[in-house]
């Protein structure tokens, strides 16, 4: 249950985290909260949407699936590509990041991770695969208006559901700001800023007021998506 | 004594099994769901407000009352708590930058394979009456599903595991779905690194154990 901890990390070195993913991506934002948050240099590419790249022979010797983001760290002679952004989320604040913001002890760590997991398989694609997309992504005139309907109304019990938990939070592990909280949290930007009926949330909306506060937030997932509006 | 509540053929349940099976934990599991049915109990649902099945409580591990849901978290803790001792260090490395490779593939063999395969082919081929099947979309799932699969052919053409050269949660990500994978009526393209791979893992005997069990009950 030991894990490595921030022991080889040389007190002169700062890591810089490259990374490579437009900054309109909301699995981008995750990983570059995480960098910003833990106090990690980085550099970072765009690809994808708009940008391209992701389909070069070069990108997909990194990732196969040509997929953003993938980062590149070369801290302190290790070599780490990696891709999937809760991945790399875990990866990063595994390496980097203190306690609490990671707990070391995976009785702490497993029920935070188990919200931070839901966020990622129920939460996102139920917002981002079904509401975001749809009515973003798609041309006006081709969104399917039923179908929308129902995802904002399947939305509503998911959206309770993470209210229910976070409670008075302030946070999801109580006082302590963790993991958890950034991939819970990565989606919040679009859920509150995208108009659409909503459940009533007070305690999920007081959480993203608080999110707000957070420099990181703001400057890394507090992201414009226009560009990604279709025309 | 670690409990798992949730039936033995769901797919999810199989998936923790079967890292219980490799970790050697003693456990308790009682049956839920489908129809065992008990997912709406207030006693359940003070486990898991969305009572979903699995969820784990280990009164030894240090979790101590707190249950653990979300397969892939279940995985994780599992891992991360006994992996080391029970399996050594390759099985969940202690050193991030060597579990991230791990984890990166656990991550995508969960999103990518198994979630295309359990509700658009599996779901749509067993779990759905005759009368209703809807040929075109379970061709189209199957295609889909193949094109995650070429990926993990090219991947295990050149690593005997998901995650490199040894047997990790990534496998148990990917492999939890295979049994079903390969025993369903449908179109499968030849996969020679795959097939090998499949042959692998019924050396294992946790995972014949709990992941190769008749699904006939969930069949409409």
């Amino acid at each position: 249950m030991s894990e490595t901890p921030n022991s080889d990390r040389p007190n002169s070195e700062i890591p810089n985290i490259e990374v490579w993913g437009r900054a309109s991506s909301s699995n981008v934002q995750l990983v570059m909260w995480a960098i910003a948050e833990i106090g990690l240099g980085f550099t970072r590419h765009d690809a994808g949407f708009g940008f391209g790249m992701n389909d070069t022979p070069e990108f997909l010797a990194m990732n196969p699936n040509g997929l953003i983001p993938v980062i590149r760290d070369r801290t302190g002679g290790r070599d780490v590509l990696m891709w999937e952004s809760a991945a790399i989320v875990r990866y990063l604040c595994a390496s980097y990041a203190p306690e609490p913001l990671w707990p070391r002890d995976p009785a702490v760590r497993g029920p935070l991770d188990m919200w931070a997991e839901w966020a990622k398989t129920t939460f996102g694609p139920a917002f981002n695969s079904r509401i975001f997309w749809p009515a973003i992504r798609t041309p006006a005139a081709q969104i399917d208006r039923a179908s929308l309907d129902r995802a904002i109304e399947a939305m509503k019990p998911v959206a309770r559901m993470l209210d229910d938990r976070i409670g008075d939070g302030p946070w999801l592990a109580g006082q302590d700001f963790t993991f958890a909280d950034i991939l819970c949290g990565g989606m919040l930007y679009r859920y509150d800023s995208l108009d659409f009926d909503k459940a009533e949330t007070p305690h999920l909306d007081a959480y993203y007021a608080r999110l707000c506060q957070r420099p990181a937030y703001a400057e890394h997932v507090r992201v414009s998506y226009e560009a990604l509006r279709a025309t | 004594m670690l409990t798992v509540w949730g039936r033995a053929t769901s797919s999810n349940v199989q998936a923790v099994m079967w890292c219980v099976g490799e970790l050697g934990l003693d456990h308790v599991r009682h049956d839920l769901g489908h129809t065992h049915g008990g997912l709406d109990t207030p006693e359940f649902r003070a486990l898991n407000p969305h009572g979903l099945i699995p969820v784990i409580r280990d009164e030894t591990g240090g979790v101590g009352a707190a249950p653990v849901w979300e397969t892939a978290a279940i995985v994780r803790y599992l891992a991360a708590r006994y992996g080391r001792e029970r399996l050594g260090d390759a099985f969940w490395p202690a050193d991030p930058a060597a579990r991230a490779r791990v984890d990166m593939w656990a991550h995508w063999a969960k999103e990518s394979v198994a979630a295309r395969f359990t509700v658009p082919v599996f779901w749509a081929v067993v779990r759905t009456p005759a009368a209703k099947r809807d040929p075109v979309a379970i061709a189209r799932g199957v295609r889909q599903l193949g094109r995650e699969l070429d990926t993990v052919e090219a991947r295990l053409a050149e690593n005997e595991w998901l995650a490199g050269g040894h047997f990790t949660p990534a496998d148990i990500m990917l492999g939890h779905v295979l049994y079903r994978y390969f025993d369903i009526d449908i179109a499968r393209k030849p996969r020679p690194a795959l097939d090998a791979y499949y042959a692998r893992l019924q050396d294992r005997p946790a995972f014949r154990e709990h992941v190769c069990i008749s699904y006939e009950s969930l069949r409409a």
